[in-house]
């Protein structure tokens, strides 16, 4: 396990080597004055383009722009992102919290309710549960994100006025900046907690109603969808039939004997879907105005910035390396056969 | 089975009441924060610093509210001056201004502290300027003061390098001594004042060096020269100044920036606590915000406004006048080579246009008489726009309201396009691509318009419209390659000469970019710029407009402004210079 581990560690470096490198090699497909409009705020600036292009290097070849870049990296300096207004590396560890703990309230609704409805369909087949679960799961789903998130925003904001955009509001926002509040985490709910701030917390929680409701809305179909069928096709097998004929309870049979073996592809799914939240969630923290990373690397992407894309891209490699390894190891434990490979 | 029915029905009868009960939230509910303006906004600041901001979003935080400038525009005017942070408004009568309108002496007002305590001096302002000239970052505001007083665009030679001997001039043509300021010019420049109402920001020469600030000597100069990032800069997110507010805190990561009162204001503190610029990108929660009173002021784009119409407790104001020109620009030399796809086939063969096709006047003209303004201003513009005569913005001193103009008529195009090039264009037919940024609907609009117009005069005539992404457009106009295109100019300061040197001469910002260039317009506009005799002055401005008129280039439009705000807010005023509102005065009750 611990070579299986450090092989995938070595091959960390080489995707984030490899999504520079496409990265760099589709921005040559860039004249640089395109690469310029991250630094043109104000078409009054439009006559200093190519001071602006030489001064950046932006129309030397791609090549040594590559190898700068490189360079700068390699003495732990990922460039300035035009669009966050910082360093990446800063902007990158700012913006980070916020999708982390975005994603850590909506993984634990997506998981719970996921599971437990994928498992009631397959148990119930064709009776009411089944078919209402199929039906919420699709609908929530074939609607785009931006779609439910203003909707939710229109009700649960503009109607009712209970959970507002942003992170955090007026009053508390203050109130952590004031001084007493202590930042341990950069997790909102968390340094509230640690600072003995309930209202903090509470207000913080209302903040994240909104994109965590959007997003387990519509990750969850595919979760419910996934344990369902797995779980019907482990509810076939003879051990399944074995463990009924023995007398156990239907609880049992179900909850110990098939669930375990049915949530093999679900790991897999949700390691997945869990990383993809990491990434940040673009149009759900657009709308809900959370500072979140996938914000920044959308916008950064935009306007063109390419230390910032970069940085971001490189990021996102790295989540995706690891949230894959986690998935294996988690796999192997849950699956014996793995491990004897 | 039943109770799965009974729960969803009590479900849908729970949110109806929901919604039903919850309507009205926002109606009649008090002042929310009554010390705290929130302006919400969809674009963050660049920099905080005075020298190196050049855009609107950073400059509305700072100017007026954090930094002061030596004098200030009166009420609504741009062109009438109160002092600030000198005690008078120099003139000719007064001695404020020599006689051979060069030189301009400021006396310096006593007793104004800044931030931290100290005091301000005439050398806080003359350190103020110099760092302001030779910052100098490539696409920064610099060359304002540069060419003035200098009488050059950059610091820097072709290669990049800085030249040492403007320094020496600088130090001499800015004086400081006791509590007196005076600055000499390259030539005399009539703007002038114009200029220092909004690009002499004031700031603390002690306490910035003590941050690592430039030390005001030629020594220090490198490091201060054009720096590589926004954040090699001192006051990047870092402030102080004299103004009524003063900067807590710019917070990249939740996108605010914070000012709070200052208390010890050479004038009246302010009747605000608080003042906090949000950025939220999207226009749906921007929206709600406002509704709920978690804003106080929103940025609205016309296409948007139907939205905050009827909104309990939401004032618009409308029809603001604003110091941008919007123009749908000819090009003269288009770049046709590489396979160009906006000049078609490249010819005059009904399938394209040649390089030189707008170089015939009479192309010119048959597109400005086709180009129906009134349904561009009313469908595209929602009626809140004017055709203005000439680059120089209605209203502004220089515009001639009498000045004889293009008015839609089709006979004349008509006339006019088989006039061109001695029948060919008519015969031959034409195709060329009208460009905008995607996105920018009021422009897309306008080259629709523009398009049908033209068609409409010969069914060989082919006019394509064409969406490109703002990198791409800069891109393009950069090299020429755009037939026509439409982007629009707002002021870096009030005062004609910054819209006719852009439009019409021939290094100008557009001017260069359409090929044009006409000796005559080019000595005009220096002539504009040193003659210090108003009657004079605007006689020039009166002759450059006669030109746009004859000679067209471009066709203009001014569309107007709006600012949406809760209808508590208090003491609100507009000045077509100001980058943002001016929150002084401004109160919540």
């Amino acid at each position: 396990m611990g070579t299986y581990i450090g092989r995938r560690m070595v091959l960390l470096p080489v995707v984030a080597f490899g999504v520079t490198v496409l990265i760099f090699a589709l921005l040559q497909f860039l004249a640089p004055e395109m690469r310029a409009a991250a630094f043109i705020t104000n078409p009054n600036q439009l006559n200093a383009l190519p001071a602006i292009i030489q001064k950046y290097g932006l129309d030397k070849p791609v090549h040594i722009q590559y190898y700068n870049w490189l360079r700068a990296v390699a003495h732990g300096n990922m460039g300035w992102s035009q669009t966050a207004r910082q360093p990446v590396t800063q902007a990158i560890r700012s913006f980070f919290p916020a999708t982390l703990e975005l994603t850590m309230y909506s993984f634990i609704p997506i998981m719970i309710i996921g599971v437990w409805l994928g498992t009631a369909a397959a148990v119930h087949r064709d009776k009411t549960i089944d078919h209402v679960s199929r039906i919420f799961s699709i609908s929530f789903r074939s609607l785009p994100s931006f779609v439910w998130g203003l909707l939710i925003l229109m009700i649960l904001y503009g109607r009712l006025n209970w959970f507002p955009p942003g992170r955090l509001s007026l009053d508390a926002d203050l109130f952590v900046r004031a001084g007493q509040f202590r930042v341990y985490t950069n997790l909102m709910t968390v340094d509230a907690l640690l600072n003995g701030q309930l209202w903090i917390f509470w207000d913080s929680v209302r903040h994240l109603m909104g994109p965590v409701l959007t997003l387990t809305m519509i990750s969850i179909a595919l979760l419910v969808r996934i344990t369902r069928s797995s779980m019907l096709e482990v509810l076939r097998q003879d051990y399944v039939r074995t463990a009924r004929a023995k007398g156990l309870h239907e609880d049992v049979v179900i909850n110990v004997h098939a669930r375990k073996n049915a949530l093999i592809p679900v790991i897999t799914l949700s390691s997945l879907t869990f990383v993809g939240l990491l990434g940040g969630v673009v149009i759900t923290e657009t709308i809900f105005n959370f500072p979140g990373i996938g914000r920044w690397g959308a916008f950064a992407a935009q306007q063109l910035d390419i230390p910032g894309v970069t940085g971001f891209a490189m990021f996102v490699a790295a989540l995706t390396v690891l949230g894959n390894l986690a998935a294996d190891i988690l796999y192997a434990y849950f699956d014996p056969r793995v491990r004897l490979q | 089975m039943n109770w799965t029915r009974q729960t969803v029905a009590l479900l849908v009868l729970a949110l109806v009441l929901m919604l039903v009960g919850g309507a009205g939230v926002a109606q009649g509910q008090a002042v929310r924060n009554p010390d705290t303006l929130v302006v919400v906004r969809f674009g963050d600041p660049e920099s905080l610093d005075p020298a190196y901001a050049y855009d609107t979003a950073s400059s509305e935080i700072i100017l007026w509210h954090v930094y002061e400038t030596l004098i200030f525009f009166n009420g609504g005017s741009t062109g009438a001056f109160v002092p600030m942070l000198a005690t008078e408004v120099p003139s000719v009568a007064n001695g404020g201004i020599s006689r051979d309108g060069k030189t301009y002496t400021f006396k310096i007002r006593p007793n104004v502290r800044f931030h931290d305590g100290t005091t301000m001096t005439a050398e806080d302002v003359k350190y103020s300027l110099l760092r302001f000239m030779f910052m100098d970052r490539d696409g920064g505001p610099s060359w304002i003061l540069l060419s003035t007083i200098l009488g050059v665009e950059t610091t820097r030679d072709d290669k990049g390098a800085l030249d040492a001997t403007l320094f020496n001039r600088a130090n001499q043509a800015i004086r400081a001594s006791g509590d007196t300021l005076s600055i000499t010019l390259h030539e005399p420049y009539a703007a002038f004042l114009s200029i220092m109402a909004q690009w002499s920001m004031t700031i603390n020469k002690k306490w910035g060096v003590s941050k690592g600030d430039w030390n005001g000597t030629a020594a220090g100069l490198a490091k201060l020269n054009n720096p590589a990032k926004p954040e090699d800069t001192t006051l990047f997110t870092q402030a102080s100044g004299t103004g009524p507010f003063k900067l807590v805190q710019w917070d990249r990561q939740n996108r605010q920036a914070i000012l709070e009162r200052n208390t010890s204001y050479w004038r009246a503190p302010a009747k605000l606590n608080r003042v906090i610029y949000r950025v939220v990108e999207d226009f749906g929660p921007r929206r709600l915000m406002l509704q709920q009173g978690d804003a106080d002021i929103v940025t609205v784009n016309r296409p948007e406004q139907s939205q905050v119409e009827g909104v309990p407790g939401v004032r618009i104001v409308d029809d603001l006048p604003q110091l941008v020109v919007t123009g749908l620009y000819m090009n003269l030399k288009i770049d046709t080579t590489g396979g160009n796809p906006d000049v078609g086939s490249g010819r005059l063969d009904g399938n394209g246009v040649p390089a030189d096709f707008f170089a015939d006047v009479n192309v010119r003209r048959g597109v400005a008489y086709a180009f129906d303004y009134a349904t561009a201003i009313r469908d595209c513009n929602r009626g809140k726009a004017t055709v203005n005569k000439g680059p120089i913005p209605n209203g502004m001193f220089g515009y001639n309201p009498n000045q004889p103009w293009f008015t839609t008529d089709r006979a004349r195009a008509e006339a006019a396009f088989r006039e061109a090039r001695g029948g060919q264009i008519w015969n031959n037919g034409f195709k060329f691509t009208v460009a905008f940024n995607s996105g920018n609907t009021t422009r897309q609009c306008m080259a629709q318009v523009l398009k049908a117009n033209v068609e409409a005069l010969n069914p060989k005539f082919k006019v394509d419209v064409r969406g490109v992404t703002w990198a791409q457009y800069l891109s393009l106009y950069r090299q020429s390659k755009l037939p026509m295109w439409i982007i629009g100019w707002a002021a870096d300061y009030p005062d004609p000469d910054n819209f006719v040197t852009p439009f019409m001469h021939s290094k100008g910002t557009y001017g260069s970019a359409q090929g044009y260039n006409n000796p005559q317009v080019d000595k005009l506009i220096v002539d504009a710029r040193n003659e210090t005799d108003a009657a004079k002055r605007r006689a020039i401005y009166f002759q450059l407009d006669k030109i746009a008129f004859e000679d067209p280039i471009t066709l203009y439009l001014q569309p107007s402004g709006l600012i949406v705000m809760r209808s508590w807010v208090r003491g609100w005023y507009n000045n077509p210079a100001f980058f943002g509102p001016y929150i002084y005065p401004m109160s919540k009750q």
